[in-house]
């Protein structure tokens, strides 16, 4: 049977690849280690196949059809199209098999995502992997949550998802070792009149819930939190999508630092993982 | 109010070529789309970050503003200048939720 062996958070600012080269040192030297421990925990993890969890930047899907939820069930998956990541590769190893389980396993209760065989995975799901500096990267799963255009997903929708996702981990005959990297958040304004603001309190708030672990409280801050912040916040459902899936048992906050010159409250996040289904219901 | 063409346009110049045919001539690329209204089309050639704010996703909105060479700190100066009550942004803030 599949395992779930890893859950994690990072985020993914577009400018932490574009900007690299000319950001300070003090905060590239932070954002590098928190990185690099992210990718020492995930290859200690030995993940065969890793589900990213991160929102589409209008590449694959745009308002004439804009899912709530997809999951990329490809073979194949295409690399990001930004100019600035085009040093990644170019296309990246899907998992048909435990994606479409996931799919069934959504559908069998009640869940209705949206499929895609081939998916363009933008900066949101490549710049963690860029930046982790993996010797090996593992299958992929991408799954699309629309944190950009309302309306978007509930928080409590969120949260039953990565529970399903663990459930459907947990039920997959294969015999796979999984991890879930969330990307994004965590404040962050654009396009707005906020932007280039970052919300401390909001993201404080949002580290205290999920280090202590309690789903209302989780739910909570959010449901307040998200309607007062900058836009890019609500990305901070890719997170809620992880602690669901690791069994809301706390986590590890590797580092966080506001990073005015990417524009992101940038934090790093090891969960701790349920051993059992039902440790985690 | 979200605007389909406006949204449409500033969508597909995320495409480097068509970011660059705009950049070349925005009459010509604005031709393409007819049913882009003359309010929106007058406001995309003066780049008018107020009247378009309103009626395109906030994301797309910089993407365009980025197309078209504004630098950041403008961009940001002009975004600060709006009345929140005109953006689409506020929508967002209320009832942004399904289940």
């Amino acid at each position: 049977m599949a395992k779930l062996v890893g859950v994690f958070a990072a985020s993914h600012g577009p400018l932490m690849a574009r900007d690299w080269h000319i950001l300070p040192s003090a905060p590239k030297e932070r954002l590098d280690t928190a990185f690099r421990e992210l990718g020492r925990r995930l290859a200690d993890a030995r993940p065969d196949v890793l589900i990213l969890v991160s929102p589409d930047h209008w590449v694959n899907f745009f308002i004439n059809n804009l899912p709530s939820v997809c999951i990329g069930v490809g073979e194949t998956h295409d690399g990001p199209p930004e100019p600035f990541m085009k040093d990644f590769q170019r296309t990246l190893p899907g998992e048909p098999g435990l994606a479409m389980h996931i799919v069934k396993t959504a559908l069998a209760q009640d869940f209705e995502p949206s499929i895609s065989h081939r998916l363009t995975l933008d900066h949101g799901f490549c710049i963690p992997l860029l930046r982790m500096g993996l010797a090996r990267l593992p299958r992929v799963i991408p799954m699309v949550v629309n944190d950009l255009e309302p309306p978007m997903p509930s928080i409590r929708r969120c949260l039953a998802w990565g529970r399903l996702l663990a459930q459907a981990v947990a039920s997959y005959p294969g015999d796979l070792r999984v991890a879930i990297m969330a990307t994004g958040g965590l404040s962050h304004s654009i396009g707005e009149p906020t932007m280039g603001d970052i919300d401390e309190p909001f993201d404080h708030g949002c580290i205290e819930a999920f280090r202590d672990g309690h789903d209302a409280k989780v739910i909570e801050i959010l449901e307040r939190g998200l309607a007062a912040t900058g836009n890019g916040g609500h990305e901070v459902r890719n997170w809620v999508v992880a602690h669901g899936a690791a069994g809301s048992r706390g986590f590890e906050l590797v580092d966080y630092l506001p990073v005015p010159e990417v524009y992101v409250g940038c934090a790093f996040a090891a969960w701790r993982v349920a051993e059992s289904l039902q440790e985690a219901a | 109010m979200t605007d389909y063409w406006l949204s449409k346009l500033f969508f597909d110049l995320q495409s480097p070529a068509n970011a660059a045919e705009y950049r070349g001539g925005r009459a010509k690329v604005l031709a393409r789309y007819p049913e882009l209204k003359p309010e929106l089309r007058a406001a995309a050639l003066a780049d008018d970050v107020e009247v378009l704010a309103p009626h395109v996703n906030p994301y797309l909105l910089r993407y365009y503003f980025q197309v078209v060479g504004m630098p950041d700190k403008e961009f940001i100066g002009r975004l600060r200048a709006l009345k929140p009550q005109s953006l689409k942004t506020e929508a967002l803030k209320s009832g942004a939720a399904h289940g």
